[in-house]
């Protein structure tokens, strides 16, 4: 296309003409990848591209094509010699760009370094003809490109269609019809910019501003891979919503997201922010290997940055040096050792937020939990103050004391003191299949006294007859305690023994307790009431149980036992240290009372204490003690049930990162160090290279790459199609900028403003640039088709989101809360089922049903379809460039899928129900409310006409017209006749459809 | 230049660039013609049919015999077969590797003399049409990564489907059905590994060239029906509407965008017709379900689904991806596998059979095949009567029929233990350069840009295997 709009006469530009062919022809062989050089000549570099060549000749001779190597070769008639090779099955150059070479030498061969590395400068806007055209520099730049080119800009459009446009643009809404009467109305100077004022300021703005960086970040409710689990990251998402709505730097906007954790007392919300990095991702599919995926991660994290901010292509330099540009495969991996050291793993947890994660709780969530902790605290001290009174009472229940007590709280098994005692192998006790379930996430406390006589054996279990069966039990292997609780052997469950064995042929206390945290560092094993060491066998309590094997003491995992097992216990609790003791305390209540309270050990005074609180408290007292166990018990649960978000972190001993051959997890070369590519100014001497370097380095005045990148994505999204096209390139192989200058200016005004996001958007509005009509005359259209010169105001369809969101809007459904978990709108029945089994997709309710499209729920491996259809990202991977396709999916969604039915009635109901009673009022009405305009004569003639056939069709069907009307939770409006309301319906499903409808214009 | 064709079809260019057939697009199309220059070379096969056994079908108990396991049954997995290869989470830490032999017999078929398991009775009677490949292999050893290596060429999501490329490459030969079709049936009682969108999504080509799928719940085609209430006449006055208004709208702005949108929706008219056709099956005589078996007349089902590929091929669909499910048989496979073949066997000989009495089968392509083999070791419980098999990426079987590949023709060969290849090995980017060349493509220049690479399927990789071509 740049060289499509050549003017003619123009001389060749190095980087505008030459490079792209040098880049895409030439650089495979003779370019950055040392590996595939095949000799010292390189087109990527002046110095290297004029060295000198055997029989002293040269690859550019300036001026000279005929004596200049490069050019011989690309024209030779000698297969053998020419350029590129054609026994490597490469074709020959277009005489088109073998033009552009020669001529490129023949006036005189000027290099330049490749554009986008070089800082962005503020070119003084030429004097254009128009000059009045002009409202800011902007304007100015692009009218001096339309004057080279002998083109004029187009009129502006006319005020209702500027409206839409901007409000389309700035909020991804239409216009409410008070906004456009009371624009029209306004015929001050500052009208158009008071719109615009108040659309930055909508929470709507922010809206629309996050829905593209969420594509980027490839944000979503699932985890992505294989049985896809859920997670939760909208409390991110709405970290992101709510930094555009604050108009936030985009400098602070990417520091916090990259490395706000490591901000000097970073606060939550800092901290939710750099969920940007675990957004990407993760797998929970049994038998993968953990480091392959956690490398997998780290990749992710360093290509979504580049080509987020930077607009490079990193990840071509995983497996080798980048074919195109100065990217050795070194730099890669020195990008990656950044986001190498968090403390998480590669096979993850399949059933919500795998950690590092931080509890991000709402503000009205952080205002009931600190009530909460009030109330806990007031029932703490009303406990204490009962103090002397407790004291009181259980000197008094002391005297009455009996009995052999221990601790009862939460357990759910005991081995009776009648039950067999002594098993000499093959008869075990059997306990049925009902006792003690336990699941993964479940904490548990087994405990016995145990006489062994061999070293091998099954204590307590619920477990299969098999040894690398599923269940969990206490075992004796090779004379240590073991702690198994398997899902399945090989992959989902923990093991854990005691680092030494422990004595045979003696009774003893052993005791095992697991906090239900998923971890092994959760489980303590204590012999005789002391914790002893213990050796993680294996530490992978992902998944949940399903029991089959019965309680069993003497058999289990295809064991028997041989020796004696006594008082048994179970509790669904991770009983503390202090309670084991207790537990193997064996006297008797009556002999501990007995002791004077001063010569008590700690443990008979604990239990003596605990026998009392749970047995003998006086009603009073108990009723003091229970309301403390409530409230602990509220506010726990009530903590537990705040969302957290997936976070960075960084873990204290810094994990090495080497290249890694081609790629792989497991063939580790070179270590390397944490650095930025090398083609870049450095980080400045003796900082740490961490993210937060790395992050300031991004945003630092010395990276000519983020703020380009930056306004181009804002282009787009304005123009549908960015200044450089290739948005995630802005390397060689990319295009080389249409408007150069007017991306540099745009770049150095986005930062010396600030990074002020908002203001920026408000320059590209307010130009009479983005003013102008969109109509497109023949010879124009046949000019710059892809109207990359800007005489004409962008017409481009309107992304998945705003084409379901504009049909509420309109229909008046909508639901404007901001924030929240995700909804489940309505989506064709039995898509995940087909895919995956399972229960399947349940829509949600009410306002559920109508929230704006950015909320969707985003399985990743079953997208929401018609989003999709409308070519949105699949979140599966980062995501910058809009792309728009045209296809008969799409027309059979927007007429057939119950969202726009339900749509389309709503908008009738409207239509008929609030407005004017004649019918050409009210298709005045219906077109004014879709498309903030009237219709033509023309369009109310065919409109008319469609509406009385369809009106026919529906005529002596009234069956036909409840059937139709039937579309959608919301209740029909039923003072309106359902014919007539069947016919407005078709006509308002019709207006949905129009071209015009789902284009900005 | 390939992106400039393209985008005359469907994108802003079309008029800019000047050509004068705009005709061509008022039929609307959903993946159109093809690119310029190809196909590369004459095509044997005009479509593919690709029968995708997803989970992993044990190749010891279906196409590779190893009489000699009963010798090693029980035994533990010699280290010289297993060569420290790595072993999915699921089996590495298993405390012994016992051999376990197939139990089920296998016999010689056809001329061919090809092995075909008892399990395949139907299969085994096509033997002599088959290309059967035993030397296939892979790098990945999860479902995942190796699905989307089978779909994509690449074990990382991100990359366009096979189908994608070729609705790209190819284009489409039905001027009112799509050109890229899914269709997908569950095992019995609906089990089986997960499925994703991206196996037959479109990667960083344009959306409109990924897989359309057909499924047998509600409409057949997303959205396709009318809703309730609203005849085809109904349907016809507001098409017409829509098409009037839009049309002024295009006599007033020029944007070309406003013609494709009036095609598409005239296209989308025609699908409303064209897909219950294909997918109403009350007119097949009797002899189509002797031939696929009861089970073709229920929607949904690996048969109906195979029934409905004949007849999407009879329409001119370039590529038609079914999937069945449910063949990962860690545990239980003594039970599992003759259902899952049960399911599929009848039907998937029956395709081949029906295409060739049609004379479509020698320019149709039929591919059989899941995403990696099964180890020859058992995992988990090894009993008398029960046993299982872990993921084994190093060899399996696939099949072929049709355009494009020799019949009666076993390649590759094994080791007595079915774990290492010993001759001819077949990587999936190999099969995948085959499938292609088979339709006229050569792998290595049907390519993309994106992100300043030449993107193409078979990545940096892959040979089109020359000695099964016909």
């Amino acid at each position: 296309m740049a060289a499509a709009c050549l003017a003619a006469g123009q001389t060749i530009e190095f980087n505008r003409d030459v490079r792209p062919i040098l880049s895409d022809r030439c650089f495979t062989c003779h370019g950055p990848d040392a590996g595939q050089r095949k000799t010292k000549l390189r087109f990527d570099q002046e110095a290297g591209a004029k060295i000198a060549l055997t029989g002293g000749k040269q690859a550019i001779v300036p001026g000279d094509p005929a004596k200049s190597e490069l050019y011989v070769r690309l024209v030779t008639q000698n297969k053998a010699l020419r350029m590129p090779p054609a026994y490597m099955g490469h074709d020959a150059l277009r005489p088109r760009e073998i033009e552009v070479v020669r001529q490129w030498i023949e006036q005189g061969a000027r290099w330049q370094a490749h554009w986008s590395f070089l800082p962005p400068r503020r070119v003084e806007p030429p004097a254009v003809r128009a000059a009045s055209w002009a409202r800011n520099g902007l304007d100015r730049l692009v009218l001096a490109r339309l004057e080279r080119e002998g083109l004029t800009p187009s009129a502006e459009a006319g005020k209702a269609t500027l409206l839409r446009r901007v409000t389309l643009d700035l909020t991804g809404l239409p216009a409410a019809p008070e906004e456009v009467t009371a624009f029209l109305r306004d015929d001050s100077a500052r009208a158009y910019e008071k719109v615009v004022d108040r659309l930055l300021g909508s929470a709507a703005y922010a809206e629309r501003m996050a829905i593209r960086w969420l594509e980027a970040a490839r944000y979503a409710d699932t985890n992505g891979y294989q049985t896809d689990g859920v997670r939760d990251m909208w409390r991110w998402r709405d970290w992101v919503i709510g930094a555009f709505h604050r108009n936030m730097p985009f400098d602070q906007f990417t520091v916090e997201q990259l490395a706000g954790d490591l901000l000097p007392g970073a606060t939550v919300d800092q901290r939710v922010a750099t969920g940007f990095n675990r957004n990407h991702r993760t797998t929970a599919e049994g038998g993968s290997i953990d480091e392959e995926w956690r490398v997998e991660y780290v990749a992710d994290r360093a290509e979504t940055t580049s080509t987020v901010f930077l607009g490079l292509t990193m990840g071509c330099a995983r497996c080798h040096d980048h074919k195109y540009d100065p990217l050795p495969q070194k730099d890669y991996y020195r990008l990656f050792a950044f986001f190498n050291n968090v403390p998480e793993r590669g096979f993850i947890w399949n059933f919500g937020n795998e950690p590092p994660v931080v509890k991000a709780p709402t503000p009205a969530q952080e205002e009931k939990l600190t009530a909460l902790d009030g109330t806990l605290r007031a029932a703490e001290l009303a406990w204490e103050k009962k103090a002397a009174a407790v004291a009181r009472e259980q000197k008094r229940w002391e005297r009455r004391a009996s009995g052999p007590w221990n601790i009862t709280k939460g357990m759910v098994f005991h081995q009776q003191p009648d039950d067999p005692k002594v098993f000499e192998g093959g008869k075990p006790t059997r306990y049925g299949t009902d006792a003690a379930k336990f699941d993964y996430r479940d904490p548990i406390t087994l405990a016995a006294w145990i006489k062994p006589s061999t070293p091998r054996g099954a204590i307590l279990t619920r477990y299969d007859d098999y040894f690398e069966g599923s269940g969990y039990g206490l075992f004796l292997i090779d004379g240590k305690l073991r702690y198994h609780f398997i899902f399945r052997w090989t992959d989902l469950g923990m093991r854990i023994e005691t680092a030494e064995p422990i004595a045979l042929n003696k009774l003893q206390h052993v005791a095992v307790t697991y906090d239900g945290g998923m971890r092994a560092s959760g489980v303590r094993i204590y012999v005789d009431g002391r914790e002893v060491a213990t050796k993680v066998l294996f530490d992978s309590q992902l998944w949940p149980l399903s029991h089959k094997a019965e309680l069993r003491i003497g058999a289990g995992a295809g064991l028997d036992y041989q020796g004696e097992v006594a008082d048994a216990r179970i509790y669904n609790r991770a009983l503390t240290a202090g309670e084991i003791d207790v537990l193997m305390s064996q006297e008797p209540l009556e002999a501990l009372a007995r002791i004077p309270a001063a010569r008590r050990t700690g443990v008979q005074s604990e239990k003596l204490r605990m026998a009392f609180l749970d047995t003998a408290l006086t009603p009073e007292l108990d009723s003091v003690r229970c309301r403390l166990e409530e409230a602990r018990t509220e506010r726990n649960r009530y903590f537990a049930a705040i969302p957290t978000v997936m976070v960075m972190e960084e873990r204290k001993d810094r994990r090495d990162t080497f290249v890694l051959k081609r790629g792989a997890y497991d063939a580790p070369s070179d270590e390397v160090t944490p650095g930025v590519p090398s083609a870049f100014t450095q980080l400045p001497g003796g900082t740490q290279a961490d993210r937060l370097a790395l992050a300031r380095w991004i945003v630092s005045p010395e990276n000519p790459l983020t703020a380009r990148v930056m306004v181009n994505r804002l282009w787009q999204m304005l123009f549908g199609i960015g200044l450089v096209k290739t948005i995630e390139d802005f390397g060689s192989q990319g295009e080389w900028p249409v408007q150069p200058e007017l991306l540099d200016w745009l770049a150095v005004e986005f930062v010396e403003k600030g990074w002020n996001v908002k203001a920026l958007l408000k320059t590209i509005v307010m130009s009479s640039t983005y003013r102008q009509s969109s109509k497109a005359p023949a010879e124009l259209l046949a000019r710059d088709p892809d109207n990359r010169l800007l005489a004409r105001g962008p017409r481009i369809r309107l992304s998945a989101e705003m084409i379901r969101d504009q049909a509420l809007a309109v229909s008046g459904l909508l639901e404007t809360a901001v924030g929240g978990p995700s909804v489940k709108p309505y989506q064709p029945a039995g898509l995940w089922q087909e895919l995956a089994g399972g229960g399947g997709y349940q829509h949600g309710k009410g306002a559920d049903l109508y929230r704006r499209s950015l909320y969707t729920y985003w399985r990743r491996t079953i997208a929401p379809p018609s989003m999709v259809t409308f070519d949105s990202p699949n979140r599966e991977t980062c995501s910058v460039r809009e792309t728009r396709t045209n296809t008969p999916l799409q027309a059979l969604n927007l007429m057939n899928d119950v969202a726009f039915l339900e749509a389309s009635r709503r908008f009738a109901e409207r239509v008929l129900s609030t407005g004017p009673k004649d019918e050409a009022a009210r298709l005045t009405s219906a077109m004014t409310l879709a498309l903030s305009r009237p219709p033509s004569p023309a369009e109310r003639g065919i409109l008319g006409g469609a509406l009385s056939r369809l009106k026919q069709r529906f005529a002596d069907s009234e069956k036909a017209a409840m059937a139709y009307l039937a579309q959608g939770e919301s209740p029909r409006n039923a003072a309106l006749d359902a014919r007539e309301l069947a016919a407005w319906t078709s006509l308002c499903s019709l207006i949905l459809n129009l071209d015009e409808m789902v284009t900005k214009e | 230049m390939t992106e400039l064709t393209r985008r005359h079809f469907f994108g802003r260019s079309a008029l800019g660039l000047g050509i004068p057939a705009l005709a061509s697009l008022l039929g609307g199309e959903l993946h159109g013609e093809g690119l310029a220059g190809l196909p590369h070379h004459a095509p044997k096969a005009k479509r593919v049919i690709y029968l995708f056994q997803s989970g992993g079908p044990s190749q010891i108990e279906l196409f590779d015999p190893k009489p000699r396991l009963k010798e090693f049954a029980g035994t533990d997995l010699p280290d010289s077969i297993r060569r420290g290869q790595r072993l999915t989470g699921m089996s590495a830490t298993q405390l012994s590797f016992p051999v376990v032999p197939s139990k089920f017999d296998f016999k010689q078929h056809g001329q061919s003399g090809a092995w075909v398991s008892e399990l395949l009775p139907h299969t085994a009677r096509i033997a002599d049409r088959l290309t059967l490949i035993r030397s296939m292999h892979t790098e990945a050893i999860n479902h995942d990564p190796a699905v989307t290596l089978f779909m994509t060429g690449s074990q990382i999501a991100g990359r366009p489907s096979m189908g994608a490329w070729l609705a790209y490459g190819l284009g489409s030969e039905s001027k009112d059905l799509p050109g890229f079709v899914v269709m997908i049936s569950p095992g019995q009682g609906g089990g089986g590994q997960p499925l994703y969108d991206r196996l037959w999504g479109s990667g960083f080509l344009p959306t409109r060239y990924q897989g359309v799928k057909f499924r047998s719940v509600g409409d057949p085609v997303l959205y396709l029906k009318n809703p309730e209430g609203f005849s085809a006449e109904a349907r016809r006055d507001y098409l017409d509407a829509l098409g009037a208004m839009n049309q002024l709208k295009l006599d007033e702005y020029g944007d070309p965008e406003i013609q494709t949108r009036i095609a598409q929706y005239e296209m989308a008219f025609k699908m409303q017709t064209s897909v219950p056709e294909l997918t109403d099956i009350s007119k097949e005589p009797a002899r189509t379900f002797e031939l696929y078996g009861e089970d073709a007349r229920k929607p949904g089902t690996f048969a109906g689904n195979c029934l409905l590929a004949r007849r999407l091929a009879e329409r001119g669909v370039r590529f038609i991806q079914l999937f069945h499910r449910d063949w990962d048989h860690h545990g239980g496979l003594p039970k599992g596998i003759p259902t899952r073949a049960k399911e599929t066997d009848q039907a998937s000989a029956a395709l081949v059979t029906d295409l060739a009495e049609r004379g479509m089968l020698d320019d149709t392509l039929v591919v059989w095949g899941g995403e990696f083999g099964r180890t020859v070791y058992c995992q988990g419980r090894l009993t008398a009567t029960d046993y299982g098999r872990d993921h084994h990426p190093r060899c399996f079987s696939v099949w072929m029929a049709g355009g494009g590949v020799k019949p009666g023709l076993t390649v590759g060969e094994t080791d007595d233990y079915s774990y290492n290849i010993v001759r001819d090995p077949v990587h999936v980017h190999d099969l995948h350069a085959t499938i292609l060349h088979c339709l006229g493509v050569e792998h290595t220049k049907l390519t993309f840009k994106f992100q300043g690479r030449h993107f193409r399927l078979t990545d940096v990789h892959g040979n089109a295997v020359k000695a099964i071509l016909a």
